[in-house]
C-alpha cells in the first residue's frame, strides 16, 4: 500500500520509471531483434494515438484517417531520399511539416463549421493522398512503389536505432500532447467538445483553435512516418495509406482512455501486441480485421471511457475525498469586489476614445425563422455605465436579440455597434475579445471540467501568446481563485462542474465571464432559479461591478428586482421596442400593461398582476 | 457532343444508384443522428449474397432486391434493438465509433467466409447496351437507374404519406417534440434504422452487377456516400439526390476527359469547393443553438 501512494503522490514517477526502462532495454539486451520490433511497433503506434488524442481526445473531433500522417511522413522522406539522397532521418521534420500542411489544409476547409463533416474528410483524405500516390507516377514510382537505401549501421543492432528514435519521438509526442492540455489552448479544446457554441461567447476562436489541433496532430506522426520509411526501407501505396491502420490508431485510444494524456500510450501497447500475439497465434492476417472490428464495438459498448479512467475511478472509490459544500454565508458576506486588470494588458491601439457613443447600439435588427419575425426592426441603445433592463413577456424576441448581439445567431438585416465598432459580422469570439461577456438563461459550464479549469477557458483577447499560456498555475489561475472567492465559491475549484447544483453554476458562470474584463455583460435571467437571499446579493455584485464600470443589459422576469436595479427600463413585444425609459416612467405606461396583461387587464381581468407590477 | 451527353446522360443514370444508396444513410442521420459508418459494409455483404444467389440459382441478380430488402430490413431492425440502442444519448463521435466497428466485423466476416476476391455479378445483359439516338447506355445501368427511382418514389410515399412516416419526419425536425406528442422515440428510430438499413438490400443488389466489388471495397463506398451527404447537407433527402447526381456526373465526365483513376479525386475536391462556400453543404441547415429552453 505505501508503495502506491508513494506513486500517487509523485504523479510523475512512473511515467519517469517506465520511459527508463524502455531505454535501457536495449542497452541490456542489443540482439534481441524480435521483441525490440514489437515493442517499437507499439511504440509508433503511440505517437499516432497520441497525437490523435489531441484532435479526437481534447477537442472531441474523431479522425478516422490519422494513419494518413505517417503515410506522408513515409513518403516525404521516402521521394527525398531517391531523387535527392537525403538520409531519412535527417527528412523527419519535413515529414512532420507536410503532415502539417495537409492537415491545416484540410482542417481548413471542414473545420470552420460545427458538426460532422470532419470525420468523412478525415477518410476521404486518407483514401485522396492514396488516389494520388498510386497515379502520380512521376512523383511517387505509383503502385511499383519506392526503395529506400538501407541503414549503413550493422545488421546486428539494426533495430537498435529505430528503437530509440521512435521512443523519443513517443516521449516527445506525450510532453507536447501534456504542454497542450496545460495551456489556454487546452483548456479550450476541451471546451470545444463540451460545449462549442459556449465556448465561442467566451473568447475561444473554435475554428482556429481545432484547425491548429489538428495541424498539432499530424506533426509527431509525420516525423514518425518518415523514421518508419526508413525501417520498412520498401514504401507503397496501399500500405503506407492503410485503414487498418487507422482503425488501430482509434482502437488504442478508446481502449486507453481517450481525453486522457496517458491513455493512449497504455492503449497503444495493449492493441499493439495483443495484435502481435492474434498475428502468431491466432488466425493471422485474414482474420484480423474481424477482430479489430470486434474489439472496437465491445469497447465502443462496454467500456467507453477507457481503461485509465477506469482505473482512475477505482482508485478514488478506495481513497474517497470528503465532500464540501456550498460556502453561502461566504457567498452572501463577501465584501466589495475590486476588479483587478490582467496581468499583461491588452496593447491598445492608439485612437481617439469615443466617449460620446453608446456602449451597445442595435439599429434596425431583424431576424426571421421561417415566417416567423422573431425580432422586428428593433433599435436599443445601451448607453455608457449603465445597468439597462431588457423585459417583455415570453417569446417577445429577447433571447434572440441577446443571440444576434453576442453573435451566436446572424441579423437579416440591421446593424450592431459595441463601443463604436462595427460588429454584427464578426464571429461570436471576436465580439468576446472586445469586451461583449453573456451568460447563459440555462446556465452551459463545461460540465466535465474543473470549475478552476472553467474559469480559465474564456480567452480574453485572439493573440497566440494568450492561447499558448499556461492556464493552470500563475496569475491568471491566482485571479481565477479571487473570482471565485468572490462569488462564495472557492473551495469548489477542483470540483467538476456537473456535480454543482443549478444555483452554484449560475454564480461560477458569473465570474467565468468576469475572467475576459467584459465591458459589457449580458445577463440572461440571473435570478432565475436562485433562492431570494442570493438574487440580493447578485444584485449587489451587479451594482459593485457597476460601479467600477461594467455595463449591464439584464434580461429578466423578476420585475421587482429589475425596477430596484436597472435604469434605464426596456420594454420589449413581438420583436421590437414598445417604451423605453426610466424604471418609475416604464411601470406606470398602459402600453406596457397591455403588452404584458393583455389589452383588457384594466377591466379587472387580473388586477392581482397588475397590482405587482406596480 | 454526343460523347458530352452520353456522359451526361450516364452521369445521371449512375447519380440515380448513388442517390439511392445514400438515402438510407442521410434518413438515418436525419433520425438518429447516427452517422452510419458501416453503410458501405451492409452494401458489399448485399452485393456478396446476391452474386452468391445468382451464381447458385441463376436468379437476376436485381430482382434478388426483393429477398435482399426484407432480409436487410430485419437486420437492421435487430441491430438497432440489440446494439445501437445501447449508446442512445451519447455523442456523435461514439455512433462513429459504433458503426466503423460494425463495418470492420462485416468485413472481416466476408473476408473469413468468402475469401479476399473480387467478385461481379454478370447476367446476359450485363455488357449490353440500349442504343438510343447514337447513345450507348448499358442496360445495367438503365436497370439500377429504374429501380433506383421506383424505391425512391417509394421512400417518399413512405416517408410523407403514412403515419410512420410522419412520426420518422417529426423525430427527424424535433426529437422532444415528438416525443411529447406521443410518438416513441426509440422505435421510430429503429423503424427509420430498419428502412435506412433496408435500401441498402436494393442499393446492393444493384451493385453487385453495375460495379466489380470484394470486401475491403466498403472503404470507396462509404467515403463517396458520405461524401454525397456532406455535399448535400447532411440529414436532407434532396440533398442526397442532388450531391449523388453531382458525384455521378463528376464521375463520368472525370473518366471521358480526364481518366477514370482520378474521378474519385474530383469529386473530393468538389466537395471542398462545395464546403469552403457553404460549410453545412448544400441543403444543410446549421445546428440551432439551444440556449433557451
Amino acid at each position: 500500500m505505501s508503495v502506491f501512494s508513494a506513486f500517487a503522490r509523485r504523479p510523475w514517477l512512473l511515467p519517469v520509471l517506465f520511459g527508463a526502462g524502455l531505454a535501457l532495454y536495449p542497452v541490456i539486451r542489443p540482439y534481441d531483434i524480435y521483441p525490440q520490433t514489437v515493442l517499437l511497433l507499439a511504440f509508433l503506434l503511440a505517437i499516432q494515438a497520441v497525437g490523435w488524442n489531441i484532435i479526437s481526445g481534447y477537442a472531441g473531433y474523431v479522425s478516422l484517417g490519422h494513419s494518413v500522417f505517417v503515410g506522408l511522413g513515409s513518403y516525404t522522406a521516402g521521394v527525398l531520399s531517391v531523387r535527392i539522397g537525403l538520409n531519412p532521418l535527417l527528412a523527419a521534420p519535413l515529414g512532420g511539416i507536410v503532415a502539417v500542411v495537409a492537415a491545416v489544409l484540410a482542417g481548413a476547409v471542414v473545420l470552420r463549421t460545427r458538426g460532422h463533416a470532419f470525420v468523412i474528410i478525415t477518410i476521404a483524405l486518407l483514401l485522396a493522398t492514396q488516389v494520388i500516390a498510386v497515379n502520380w507516377d512521376a512523383l511517387t514510382n505509383g503502385s511499383d512503389g519506392i526503395t529506400l537505401p538501407l541503414p549503413p549501421w550493422s545488421r546486428d543492432i539494426q533495430n537498435v536505432p529505430f528503437y530509440v528514435a521512435f521512443l523519443v519521438l513517443m516521449l516527445a509526442g506525450v510532453a507536447f500532447s501534456a504542454w497542450i492540455r496545460r495551456t489556454r489552448f487546452g483548456t479550450g479544446l476541451v471546451a470545444i467538445r463540451e460545449d462549442e457554441g459556449k465556448a465561442a461567447s467566451i473568447g475561444v476562436d473554435t475554428t482556429r483553435f481545432k484547425i491548429t489541433a489538428y495541424a498539432a496532430s499530424a506533426f509527431f506522426p509525420g516525423m514518425a512516418g518518415a523514421v518508419y520509411a526508413y525501417f520498412l526501407t520498401f514504401l507503397n501505396p496501399v500500405g503506407a495509406f492503410n485503414v487498418l491502420g487507422s482503425v488501430m490508431i482509434v482502437l488504442a485510444a478508446l481502449v486507453g482512455g481517450r481525453g486522457t494524456l496517458w491513455g493512449p500510450v497504455i492503449g497503444a501497447f495493449v492493441v499493439s501486441i495483443s495484435a502481435e500475439l492474434a498475428t502468431v497465434y491466432g488466425g493471422g492476417a485474414q482474420s484480423r480485421v474481424l477482430l479489430f472490428g470486434g474489439a472496437l464495438v465491445v469497447v465502443v459498448l462496454f467500456l467507453p471511457a477507457g481503461l485509465l479512467p477506469v482505473v482512475q475511478a477505482w482508485w478514488r472509490r478506495r481513497h474517497p475525498v470528503a465532500i464540501e459544500y456550498t460556502d453561502q454565508g461566504g457567498a452572501l458576506s463577501a465584501g466589495r469586489y475590486e476588479l483587478r486588470p490582467r496581468v499583461e494588458p491588452v496593447p491598445v491601439e492608439p485612437g481617439p476614445v469615443q466617449h460620446d457613443v453608446p456602449l451597445l447600439e442595435v439599429r434596425g435588427v431583424t431576424k426571421r425563422f421561417g415566417g416567423l419575425v422573431a425580432v422586428d426592426n428593433a433599435d436599443l441603445t445601451v448607453p455608457r455605465g449603465s445597468i439597462t433592463a431588457l423585459i417583455g413577456p415570453n417569446g417577445s424576441g429577447k433571447t434572440t436579440l441577446f443571440n444576434l448581439v453576442t453573435g451566436t445567431m446572424r441579423a437579416d438585416a440591421g446593424e450592431v455597434r459595441f463601443d463604436g465598432t462595427r460588429i454584427d459580422r464578426l464571429p461570436p469570439w471576436q465580439r468576446g475579445h472586445l469586451g461583449l461577456g453573456r451568460t447563459f438563461q440555462l446556465t452551459r459550464l463545461f460540465r466535465s471540467m474543473t470549475v478552476l479549469e472553467n474559469m480559465v477557458a474564456p480567452m480574453p483577447d485572439g493573440r497566440w501568446r494568450t492561447m499558448v499560456a499556461d492556464a493552470r498555475d500563475g496569475r491568471e489561475a491566482e485571479r481565477a481563485r479571487e473570482l471565485l472567492a468572490f462569488v462564495g465559491m472557492a473551495r469548489f475549484a477542483d470540483t467538476p462542474a456537473g456535480a454543482l447544483s443549478y444555483g452554484q453554476q449560475k454564480l461560477v458562470e458569473l465570474a467565468q465571464v468576469l475572467m475576459t474584463e467584459p465591458k459589457l455583460v449580458l445577463l440572461d435571467e440571473p435570478a432565475g432559479g436562485v433562492n431570494p437571499s442570493l438574487v440580493a446579493r447578485l444584485s449587489q455584485i451587479v451594482r459593485d461591478l457597476n460601479a467600477q464600470g461594467v455595463g449591464f443589459l439584464v434580461v429578466e422576469h423578476n420585475i421587482p428586482m429589475v425596477l430596484e436595479l436597472c435604469d434605464p427600463v426596456v420594454v420589449f413585444s413581438r420583436g421590437s421596442v414598445i417604451a423605453h425609459g426610466p424604471p418609475d416612467i416604464v411601470r406606470n405606461d398602459p402600453v406596457v400593461l397591455d403588452a404584458y396583461l393583455g389589452e383588457d387587464w384594466s377591466d379587472g381581468a387580473s388586477p392581482a398582476v397588475a397590482e405587482v407590477l406596480k | 457532343m454526343t460523347q458530352l451527353v452520353q456522359a451526361l446522360v450516364l452521369g445521371v443514370l449512375v447519380g440515380g444508384v448513388y442517390a439511392l444508396m445514400a438515402s438510407g444513410l442521410t434518413l438515418i442521420f436525419g433520425v438518429m443522428h447516427v452517422v452510419n459508418v458501416a453503410h458501405g459494409a451492409f452494401l458489399i455483404m448485399v452485393a456478396t449474397l446476391t452474386w452468391w444467389l445468382w451464381s447458385r440459382t441463376g436468379l437476376d441478380p436485381i430482382l434478388a432486391a426483393l429477398i435482399m430488402t426484407p432480409l436487410m430490413f430485419g437486420l437492421g431492425w435487430v441491430l438497432h434493438r440489440t446494439v445501437l440502442s445501447r449508446i442512445r444519448g451519447s455523442s456523435v463521435s461514439m455512433s462513429v465509433l459504433l458503426t466503423f466497428g460494425i463495418a470492420l466485423v462485416v468485413e472481416g466476416v466476408l473476408n473469413v467466409t468468402g475469401g479476399n476476391v473480387f467478385r461481379s455479378a454478370t447476367p446476359e445483359y450485363f455488357d449490353e447496351s440500349f442504343v438510343i439516338a447514337g447513345m450507348a447506355l448499358p442496360k445495367p445501368h438503365v436497370f439500377g437507374f429504374l429501380t433506383a427511382v421506383v424505391v425512391l418514389g417509394l421512400l417518399h410515399v413512405v416517408l410523407t404519406r403514412t403515419w410512420t412516416g410522419r412520426a420518422i419526419r417529426a423525430t427527424s425536425q424535433n426529437h422532444t417534440g415528438a416525443a411529447l406528442v406521443g410518438v416513441s422515440a426509440a422505435s421510430t428510430a429503429a423503424l427509420a434504422f430498419a428502412i435506412g438499413i433496408a435500401t441498402t438490400g436494393v442499393g446492393g443488389s444493384v451493385l453487385s452487377v453495375l460495379y466489380p466489388f470484394f470486401p475491403a471495397s466498403h472503404y470507396d463506398w462509404i467515403s463517396r456516400l458520405l461524401g454525397i451527404i456532406v455535399l448535400g447537407g447532411m440529414g436532407s433527402l434532396p440533398g442526397a439526390l442532388v450531391g449523388a447526381l453531382v458525384l455521378g456526373l463528376a464521375e463520368t465526365l472525370t473518366a471521358t476527359y480526364l481518366g477514370l483513376q482520378w474521378s474519385t479525386l474530383v469529386f473530393y475536391v468538389v466537395i471542398m469547393g462545395v464546403l469552403l462556400v457553404r460549410p453545412q453543404g448544400i441543403f444543410g441547415t446549421r445546428l440551432r443553438e439551444d440556449v433557451a429552453t
